[in-house]
């Protein structure tokens, strides 16, 4: 019999791994991380992630004198913070067992102080104080259902969250 | 000026024009829910074109019924079959893909212009669709000529088809890096839209429809739009040129489409965006830069939006007086409030300035859900506007026929 797929997903399959991560140690650890990503500068304002597998190329817009060759990492935050909860979603909703047609998110945030960035500031905030995140879905469920799933995709979700609490970041330094 | 009903027998293109001031509509009707969820299931494959189509059967009488009912004359079938006003012609062209714009984004060239449209009208990607040539088109068995029949059959009244215009069609449907593998640009395309919309005008004008409409609501996008070259504004989401190259273009396929064919009255429909009831994010501006144009097609009437500020001065038409029949957009349809009678007729007597009565209908500034998953009113609301118009045309006949 063929194993049953939703949303794209093999649902059993996913499920015993969701209850792996509950009932075998290794599992827990390898996706609690260390997450890793090494950013290296390409000149000018552009930069390459490699992440695992994977290389992301970032630049800055035009107007700030770069090549604009690629999406800033401010723009990527806000596309990460989408991604996460997207995926969120779509674990809530395939595990209910409900069909996702379409969906996107639209996201977009201000900096409060930007001129601090610019170095012409001494005080505030140069991040985004909020990041609004909207979610279109098309999807076999009522409307209180699927405000239910975006609920709990935001508070579950390990990107969102970390943009939205208080995160430390240690920084380290070593000049060679 | 009084005018006797008598010498109105004959006019147009063999159209019966009884009465004057007809009332019509543009053409789309609002679909009951399960309408809209056979239209989905029949999308998702779930139910087989015939299947929806005996559902649609329902829905087409009921919106026959509410117009004969309000008293419109020339009557649509609501286009109860359609998914919106263009794209419903996937299913009857091979070559045609039906596209979200979520899919097309990979494609866009100005993306972040594309981007702000979006935002602005706070929609998704994926909620707009798009007919893109995606292969050699041909036009599998016409492409209305089964809502004309099962109209017929039902109806005693005047019969009008609106159909995508040429210009529309063509725009919509050509997407560079999607079509031109088949179609290297976009006027090979329009040669075969020209060849399959002229068969389809043939086919109803032999099957006895009295009007065809073709809807051309991007030509208003050329005028009033932005300077984004790509938007999905009335449907104009292929890449556009200079404003004047574009009506000019689309004057020729138009005459293109029509040349030589009598026995039918033509229309063309222009309007500036039936998507949203918020008016401040459809277009606006007065007809002026698109009359020189309008005027040079070979059509008999212009369907026009006139019921809402956005359509600016009528003072444009001063310089055309007469030239052709007008449509006069009456009510609105994305409001619920009725319109007074009395305030139709006195916008109808700014228009018979310019315009002598025997060459105005009355309707709708558009339709009532042009796209099916978007109506923009209820059925019973959209009646109730139809009979204020009818109520209008009463006294206006009685004012200016003798």
């Amino acid at each position: 019999m063929m194993e049953k797929e939703l949303n794209g997903i093999r649902v059993e399959r996913f499920q015993a791994i969701l209850d792996s991560m509950r009932d075998d140690p290794q599992v827990l650890q390898a996706v609690t991380g260390p997450w890793k990503s090494r950013i290296v500068w390409q000149g000018g304002l552009k930069t390459k992630a490699y992440m695992r597998k994977h290389v992301v190329d970032m630049d800055e817009p035009e107007g700030l004198d770069a090549q604009d060759s690629a999406a800033s990492a401010h723009e990527q935050l806000l596309s990460a913070v989408g991604t996460c909860l997207t995926v969120g979603f779509v674990i809530n909703a395939t595990k209910r067992g409900i069909k996702i047609h379409d969906l996107e998110v639209a996201l977009e945030g201000n900096f409060e102080n930007i001129l601090k960035w610019a170095g012409h500031s001494q005080t505030g905030n140069p991040g985004y104080p909020a990041i609004k995140a909207k979610l279109f879905v098309r999807a076999d469920a009522d409307e209180a259902t699927l405000r239910e799933l975006w609920k709990l995709a935001y508070e579950g979700s390990p990107v969102a969250q970390t943009v939205a609490r208080p995160t430390q970041i240690l920084t380290e330094f070593e000049a060679i | 000026m009084k005018h006797s009903e008598a010498h109105l027998e004959g006019e147009g293109r063999g159209m019966r024009q009884s009465k004057l001031f007809p009332v019509s509509v543009v053409g789309s009707w609002s679909r009951p829910p399960w309408l809209v969820q056979a239209l989905r299931r029949r999308q998702a494959g779930e139910i087989s074109s015939e299947e929806f189509n005996r559902i649609a059967d329902d829905a087409v009488l009921a919106a026959v019924k509410y117009q004969e009912d309000a008293g419109v004359d020339i009557v649509t079938d609501g286009e109860m079959r359609r998914d919106n006003f263009y794209s419903f012609v996937v299913e009857k062209i091979s070559g045609m893909k039906l596209m979200k714009v979520s899919e097309l984004l990979d494609y866009m060239k100005d993306r972040a212009a594309f981007e702000e449209i979006l935002r602005a009208l706070d929609v998704p990607a994926f909620a707009i669709k798009s007919p893109i040539a995606v292969d050699k088109i041909r036009a599998r068995d016409g492409l209305t000529l089964d809502e004309l029949d099962f109209l017929k059959e039902h109806t005693t009244r005047q019969t009008k088809i609106p159909l995508p215009g040429p210009y529309l069609l063509t725009r919509s449907s050509w997407f560079e890096g999607l079509s031109d593998s088949v179609y290297p640009t976009r006027e090979d395309l329009a040669t075969d839209v020209v060849q399959i919309l002229r068969g389809e005008v043939l086919a109803l004008q032999a099957r006895g429809v009295d009007f065809i409409q073709f809807d051309e609501p991007s030509l208003s996008q050329v005028v009033y739009g932005e300077e984004a070259e790509q938007t999905f504004m009335c449907a104009a989401l292929g890449s556009r040129r200079d404003p004047s190259e574009e009506l000019e273009f689309a004057v020729d396929l138009i005459n293109q489409t029509v040349k030589g064919i009598s026995g039918v009255k033509f229309g063309v429909h222009i309007c500036r965006g039936n998507w949203s009831r918020k008016e401040e994010v459809l277009l606006r501006g007065n007809y002026g830069p698109l009359l020189p144009y309008l005027m040079r097609m070979q059509v008999d009437q212009l369907v026009l939006e006139m019921a809402t500020p956005r359509a600016g001065e009528l003072e444009v038409f001063k310089e055309y007086r007469n030239e052709k029949e007008i449509g006069v957009g009456v009510v609105n349809p994305r409001t619920d409030d009725i319109e007074d009678p009395q305030a139709i007729v006195r916008r109808v007597k700014e228009v018979l300035r310019f315009f002598d009565p025997e060459r105005i209908t009355l309707n709708p500034d558009c339709g009532f859900g042009t796209f099916a998953e978007r109506c923009v009113n209820t059925a019973e609301i959209a009646y109730r506007k139809l009979k204020a118009i009818s109520a209008a045309a009463a006294i206006l006949r009685r004012e200016y026929t003798h």
